[in-house]
This record gives structure tokens, sequence and C-alpha cells, in this order.
């Protein structure tokens, strides 16, 4: 018998498409510009955001590790860590990652590594010790997804040129303080540095926009992916909700005990415009809880 | 993994591989002839329970098949959940086929039914040696790896990468270190 693949999420797949599409336009338009109206000093530049593209991308593990202040924990010290994170390698048939921990009570986690032979998994310690070990295991899983989906590569691919945008305005700025109106040898137009860097500061403005875009993108593709490693979302549900810390304003008491402090329970309406979720990288917490309860109904579904 | 696993994120997890697990029985021989080792008598299957009630009432089908084997065969059956939520079903009986068959038995159920990607591995139990050898095959590669543990969170790697080198010939053997799973708990 045939499951379906849950979470065959079509509008997510096409929403992906589109945004990587427009993304790609913007850059060939970019390059366009960059060919035409910038002649000198392309090849130099190219080079410097190629080297610092590369850097990043084969340090990334050691690199983001480093920053994080994360340290590798070997099997002895957290054996039980270690025991969770290779079962469910098996189960997402990945190669084991580097297990390192960070040491704070804010429960969080994140991988990192530029392919699943060079990666790392770093949980808190606060994650650790707060959450259930089951809810840990949705956290490894969304984050072993993460290594899976290949998502560091997929992620310096697609800031490249914003980088290359980034450093553009500035060396725009620099040109056009130090040595622009000297050369103008068209007479009629405004002086190249600053079409070069006001299109700089467009692009830079616009792929920032669409990189936040995939990036929550690729968040719903991990969630998904730890729903399936795990077999249970409901886990990875409560995980997300305790690390944002809302968990602590659902009451476990009687409400008759506590009825003089149900007031503080209340929860403050927030009102989310749509334009502050374009400049996030993770999608709103609600959007993650409702796309993996759809995914929970889905589940061990026949093919209809 | 594919271009399109890339690009979109992965939507299903590989298929199961329980093919080769009948390699074991002719590895048996030379287990017995070259290094002394000879089956606990036990082995073991594990797999990753889904919270579903679809696959609650597979599983639950696939139970009472492996019962009615189990009582023509005269191995007995029991079951266990472990410490990391993975649902165990241990096989008890003296012959190593009889094991086999009744582990292919219930990945080849799970399968059937459309749950083969919730399988994790299979874990059958060596005595012979210092340490107990376990032999583990991993459903996703349909591949065998040694483990010896000896010790609390210590396993004998020396040993284990002699039992390598030895059964290389007649058990497919995962050549990638880095995926061979221990299962210290393992309720075998």
């Amino acid at each position: 018998m045939k499951r379906r693949s849950y979470g065959r999420d079509a509008g997510l797949t096409l929403r992906m498409i589109l945004t990587s599409g427009l993304l790609g336009l913007l850059y060939v338009l970019f390059a366009a510009v960059l060919i035409v109206y910038l002649k000198v000093g392309f090849a130099p530049m190219l080079v410097i955001v190629l080297g610092m593209a590369f850097f990043q991308y084969f340090t990334s593990d050691k690199l983001a590790l480093a920053a994080a202040g994360a340290k590798v924990v070997s099997r002895e010290e957290q054996p039980a860590l270690h025991d969770m994170v290779e079962r469910l390698c098996a189960m997402a048939d990945l190669p084991k990652p580097k297990v390192a921990m960070m040491s704070t009570p804010v429960p969080n986690a994140f991988a990192t590594g530029r392919s699943p032979k060079h990666a790392a998994v770093c949980v808190t310690t606060g994650l650790w010790e707060r959450l259930e070990p089951k809810e840990v295991e949705g956290v490894l899983a969304h984050e072993l997804s993460h290594i899976a989906n290949r998502d560091v590569l997929i992620m310096t691919l697609a800031s490249f040129f914003a980088m290359l945008a980034a450093l553009l305005t500035r060396f725009g700025l620099y040109f056009g303080m130090w040595g622009g109106g000297n050369n103008r040898d068209n007479n009629s137009g405004p002086p190249i540095w600053l079409i070069i860097f006001v299109v700089s500061i467009v692009v830079y403005a616009i792929s920032f926009i669409l990189i936040r875009t995939i990036s929550r993108y690729r968040e719903y593709a991990a969630d998904r992916g730890s729903a399936l490693i795990t077999g249970s979302p409901e886990y990875l549900m409560s995980a997300l909700q305790k690390i944002s810390s809302q968990m602590t304003l659902i009451p476990n008491r009687d409400l008759r005990q506590v009825e003089g402090m149900s007031a503080f329970f209340i929860m403050p309406a927030k009102v989310k415009s749509a334009a502050s979720e374009l400049f996030m990288d993770h999608p709103p917490l609600e959007k993650r809880i409702a796309a993996l309860a759809e995914i929970a109904r889905e589940m061990g579904r026949p093919v209809a | 993994m594919g271009l399109r696993d890339v690009l979109f994120g992965r939507k299903k997890l590989s298929e199961p591989h329980d093919d080769r697990l009948f390699a074991l029985t002719t590895a048996a021989v030379t287990l017995q002839v070259e290094l002394g080792l000879k089956t606990a008598g036990i082995g073991a299957i594990s797999l990753k329970p889904q919270s579903s009630g679809e696959f609650r009432s597979a599983f639950d089908d696939i139970d009472k098949l492996v019962d009615a084997v189990a009582q023509s065969s005269g191995s007995t059956i029991e079951r266990k959940t472990d410490d990391y939520g993975y649902d165990w079903v241990i096989v008890h009986d003296p012959d190593l086929e009889d094991i086999v068959s009744s582990v292919h038995g219930i990945s080849a159920g799970l399968t059937e039914q459309g749950f083969g990607a919730q399988l994790l591995a299979a874990a059958f139990k060596f005595d012979g040696g210092d340490h107990p050898v376990y032999w583990i095959y991993g459903f996703k590669r349909g591949v065998f790896w040694p483990f010896v543990p000896c010790g609390e969170q210590k396993r004998d790697n020396a040993t284990e990468l002699e039992l390598k080198a030895k059964l290389e010939e007649e058990l497919p053997i995962e050549q990638d270190l880095t995926r061979w799973l221990a299962l210290f708990d393992a309720p075998v």
C-alpha cells in the first residue's frame, strides 16, 4: 500500500519557485547593469565577493560554532544527546554531524555546515534541560532537515549577489566622494557611480526581502522534515511554543485556585502587519503551528 | 538525494531495503568457524512509531501476523519501548534463521502497509567473544555494521574493525564509519 508523502504543500513549492525566480531575475538585471555601466574594477570586486562567499561556505560549520561560543561535545560527555542524534540520522539517512552544546538557559538550536558530511548541530543547555526529550527530538530533527535540505548552500547562493550589491553600495559611495565628477565623459547623463550606487541600493533592498522570504520557506520545509523523521509533529509544535516562551502563559493550575491571578494570563493581542512579516527570517509561530497541524492531519493517510 | 529534495526540501523518508537481511544467515557459518561467535538466541527490530491512528492499527495487524508466525516456528516475541520512544519487537529463538525471518516478516509487513520508512534498524546478538557482539542492520541503506559495547558508553572499535575486515566478503557492510550507529540501551 502506498501512503501519501505528507506535507506535499503545492502552494509552498510554488512560492519557493516564484521567489527564487524573482531573485534570479533581479540578479540577472543587476549583472546586466554592472556590465553596461561599470567596465573597470568589476573583476577584482567579483574575486573579493567570491572569496568571501567561498570562505563563508567552507568554514560555515566551524565559524558558526565559534561565533556562537558553542563547544563540540563528545559521546562520553553527553551520551543521551549523541544517542538521540544518531538515531535521528539513521532515520533520515544522514551521516552523523558534529554535536555541540551552547551554555545558555535560553532554549534554542541551530545547524550549520556546507554539506551533510561537514555539518554540525548545536543545542543550548536550556533546550536540553527544559524541554521534554520528545520535544528536543523534534527540534533536532528540524535542524537535521536543514542539513539534509542543504540550507547553508542555498542561502549562500541566494545571498551571493546581495553581498556584491552591499559591497558596491559602499564602493560607489567612496568612489563618488573621492573620484566622482573628475572623469565625466558623457555630459548629458548622471555620473556612472551614482547609477551604480542607486542600482546597488535597490538590488540590495529587494534581495534582502527575497532572501528573507526564501529563508522562511526553508523553515517550513525543515518543519515538515522534522515531522517526517520523528513521525509525530505534535512534539515539535509544543517545542516551538516553549521556545517562544509562550507556554509559560498557559495556566497549569486550576482556574479557581488562581482566580485572582487570571488577569495576568490574558495575552495582549499582537497586531502583526503584513509588512513586518516581510522582514522576518522565520515565519510567525502561528503559521508554523498551523502548517504542522495540517501535516499531522495528513499523516499516515493512504493515497486517495 | 536529488536536486528536487535540495530545492524544495525532502518530502519523504527513504524506503527500507530489507532484501539483504538474509545475508546474515550465510555469514553465520564464518562467524562461528573463524571467530567462534554464535547467536545468543535473540534479535530485535526497532522502529519509530508515528503518532497517526493509521500507523497504530497497521502495526497492530502486523503484530498479530508475527505472533502467528512465531508460534509456528516456536520463537517467543516480546515488545518494548525504549527511552527515546522507539518501539522494539524482540524475537527469542535458538535458531538464527528463525530470528531473521521473523524480523523480515515485520519489516515486510510494515512496508506492505506503507510504513516501511518508519523502520530504524534490526539488531542480532552473538556470544562467544570477550564482549557480546551485535550485528546491526540499517534498513535505510540495506547494510550491516558491527557494534561491540564494552562498558558504559564505550565500544570496542578494534574488534568492530576486525569483524568488518573478516566479514566484508559475505555481508554488505556499511563503509561510512560515521554511520555506524551505536545502540547502547538496546533491549537485547
